[in-house]
């Protein structure tokens, strides 16, 4: 919202941004990251969706129109000077491990623990695994509009408490980030949904990740220390803290690499999520952002038809409100992720499955009545403007034909647009029968996979790297 | 590198970007909004279709002639579309003579 208006301040159109009460201090922030911090706003006073028709003409009536008047007729007060900030290379401190820890914490640089002091010659030793010069720029980021580069992501890995070898995995996930098709500039928004990394390829084994018991739990350090590097950029380059830009309501902590387990895919001749979402042969990864998820515990039978219906059963009871991502803002973005353990996986392949039909059956089963989900869409959350049924989306044109196969308001209709949506990964304990499902933030984390380049010198750095 | 107590020293580098944004100035603000054209923009959220309304009116008693282009004309500003949107922007408040925005909703 801010965004529209400073692209019409831009083309020299006062503007007036109507924010809700909870949300003037991200408004600030957020203006100054647009570089207009005198971006006028306008007080809506409480939330307005608690607000009863008439209180909201009341707030509106005695609060918010003088605030306009205001912000369209007054020049703003003068903003402070430009700060003038550190270059990449200059030392900002110095001092003993528990004093720089102190020094970063209380410039918001860090998240609460102890970070690895990112000296230059730490930092070096990332860079040494980067073909590319540290000042090799890999994309602006929103908020703060800072630019994410080779160096920066260097000294967050250090910090985090990465291994130097990371690093070629670091940088694809900032490239990741800065791709507009994932949207970093949601990160801050009130569901608080939290970015999923997933890794494929052979730098899984090279690099120690762990893939099966445990999967998403912390204490591995490729899979932990990776996922928090993730946080500190979202912080310290993107710009997401705590009570300004990020209005996660609940929000939760960073989570684990999650590591496929390719040895069972090859097996079974399933694709990975690489694979599926188009970047073949090599390492990736992929990210995306997750409102939330649970286990799908102890999944009974041996054939995909006993199996399948406490699946597609799973994934839609951690679906709800998100299905906005497939009839509303954003059509067709809602992508549900669904984690098999591999003997899950190896029960459904022996039974004739391949990944195609599984997301076939599962788009199949894993379906609410029409009602429920214009309900969910529409009266419960009021989202989509002037709550349309399915059936006039689909008459205009919004929507598959599959969500109006008749007007009868307990049909079954389906979580997402195309079986294809739906997205398989392989992981956690080898030989017991659990699964995961995630439900999605559609276009406000969409699903972004690069693929990891890997310096020239790679075996003999890693070699070096492994020895020390 | 070691302190006088023997305790080691770090020397320690930024961990941030470079900004790449200049803080510019806001657009001139208008003497009235008498007899002037207000634009809409509106992220489809957060009851934007029951207050707009409520601004027109109230906007509309206190400075005669003052005129409003809806949010639909604009198209949504959040979303899959807004990209296009904002990119068409400056286009579309020339074409319709928009002399001040009111944006809304961020709850």
């Amino acid at each position: 919202m801010l965004r529209a208006s400073a692209v019409a301040e831009r083309a020299g159109v006062p503007t007036a941004s109507l924010v809700c009460e909870g949300f003037i201090g991200q408004a600030a922030t957020t203006s100054t990251g647009l570089g207009l911090p005198g971006l006028a706003t306008a007080l809506v006073p409480g939330h307005v969706d608690v607000q009863s028709p008439d209180e909201l003409r009341r707030n509106v009536a005695a609060v918010t129109v003088d605030a306009v008047i205001r912000n369209l007729t007054e020049a703003p007060a003068a903003v402070g000077g430009a700060v003038v900030e550190p270059g990449p290379n200059d030392i900002v401190f110095e001092g003993t491990f528990d004093e720089v820890n102190r020094y970063y914490y209380e410039n918001d640089w860090s998240d609460g623990l102890p970070i690895v002091p990112p000296t230059p010659d730490r930092v070096a030793e990332f860079l040494r695994f980067c073909d590319r010069p540290p000042q090799t720029e890999l994309g602006v980021l929103l908020p703060d509009k800072r630019r994410a580069t080779v160096g920066n992501v260097a000294v967050n890995g250090v910090m985090a408490g990465c291994r130097p070898e990371y690093m070629p995995i670091l940088v694809a996930l900032v490239e990741a980030m800065a791709d507009p098709r994932y949207g970093v500039e949601h990160s801050g928004n009130t569901p608080g949904a939290e970015t999923l990394i997933i890794l494929n390829g052979p730098l899984i084994k090279e690099l120690g990740f762990n893939y099966e018991q445990g999967a998403l739990r912390d204490g591995i350090q490729a899979n932990t220390s990776i996922g928090r590097f993730w946080r500190l950029y979202l912080r310290n380059v993107a710009g997401f803290l705590h009570h300004r830009t990020d209005k996660g309501t609940f929000g939760n902590t960073w989570r684990v690499v999650l590591a496929e387990n390719e040895d069972v895919l090859r097996r079974i001749g399933w694709p990975t999520i690489a694979d599926d979402e188009g970047v073949s042969g090599g390492n990736a990864v992929t990210i995306s952002r997750y409102t939330g998820g649970g286990v799908i515990a102890s999944v009974f039978g041996n054939t995909p038809v006993q199996m399948l219906p406490y699946l597609a059963d799973a994934i839609v009871g951690k679906v709800g409100w998100e299905l906005l991502f497939t009839v509303g803002m954003g059509v067709g973005s809602q992508r549900p992720l669904l984690i098999l353990s591999p003997i899950l996986a190896e029960t459904l392949a022996k039974g004739g499955v391949d990944k195609v039909a599984l997301k076939r059956r599962l788009f199949e089963l894993a379906r609410i009545p029409a009602a429920k989900l214009e309900k969910y869409v529409g009266e419960w959350t009021n989202f989509v403007p002037g709550r349309p049924k399915l059936t006039d989306l689909v008459k205009a044109g919004h929507i598959p034909a599959v969500f109006a196969e008749s007007d009868d308001p307990q049909r079954p209709v389906p979580l997402v647009c195309r079986a294809e949506d739906l997205m398989v990964a392989v992981s956690g304990d080898p030989l017991r029968t659990n699964a995961y499902a995630f439900a999605h933030n559609g276009i406000l984390g969409y699903p972004t996979t690069k693929a990891v380049r890997l310096p020239a010198d790679w075996a003999r750095l890693l070699r070096e790297a492994r020895a020390r | 590198m070691s302190g006088s107590d023997g305790r080691e020293i770090y020397r320690v580098v930024w961990p941030r970007g470079a900004r790449t944004v200049q803080a510019s100035n806001v657009a001139p603000r208008l003497s009235t909004l008498e007899g002037k054209t207000i634009g809409q923009l509106w992220d489809d959220l957060f009851r934007g279709d029951e207050i707009f309304p409520i601004l027109e009116e109230e906007l509309g008693r206190r400075f005669p002639g003052v005129r409003f282009v809806r949010y639909d004309t604009f198209g949504s500003t959040h979303g899959r579309h807004e990209g296009k949107v904002l990119a068409e922007l400056p286009e579309m408040l020339r074409r319709h003579q928009v002399d001040a925005v009111i944006s809304g909703m961020a709850c």
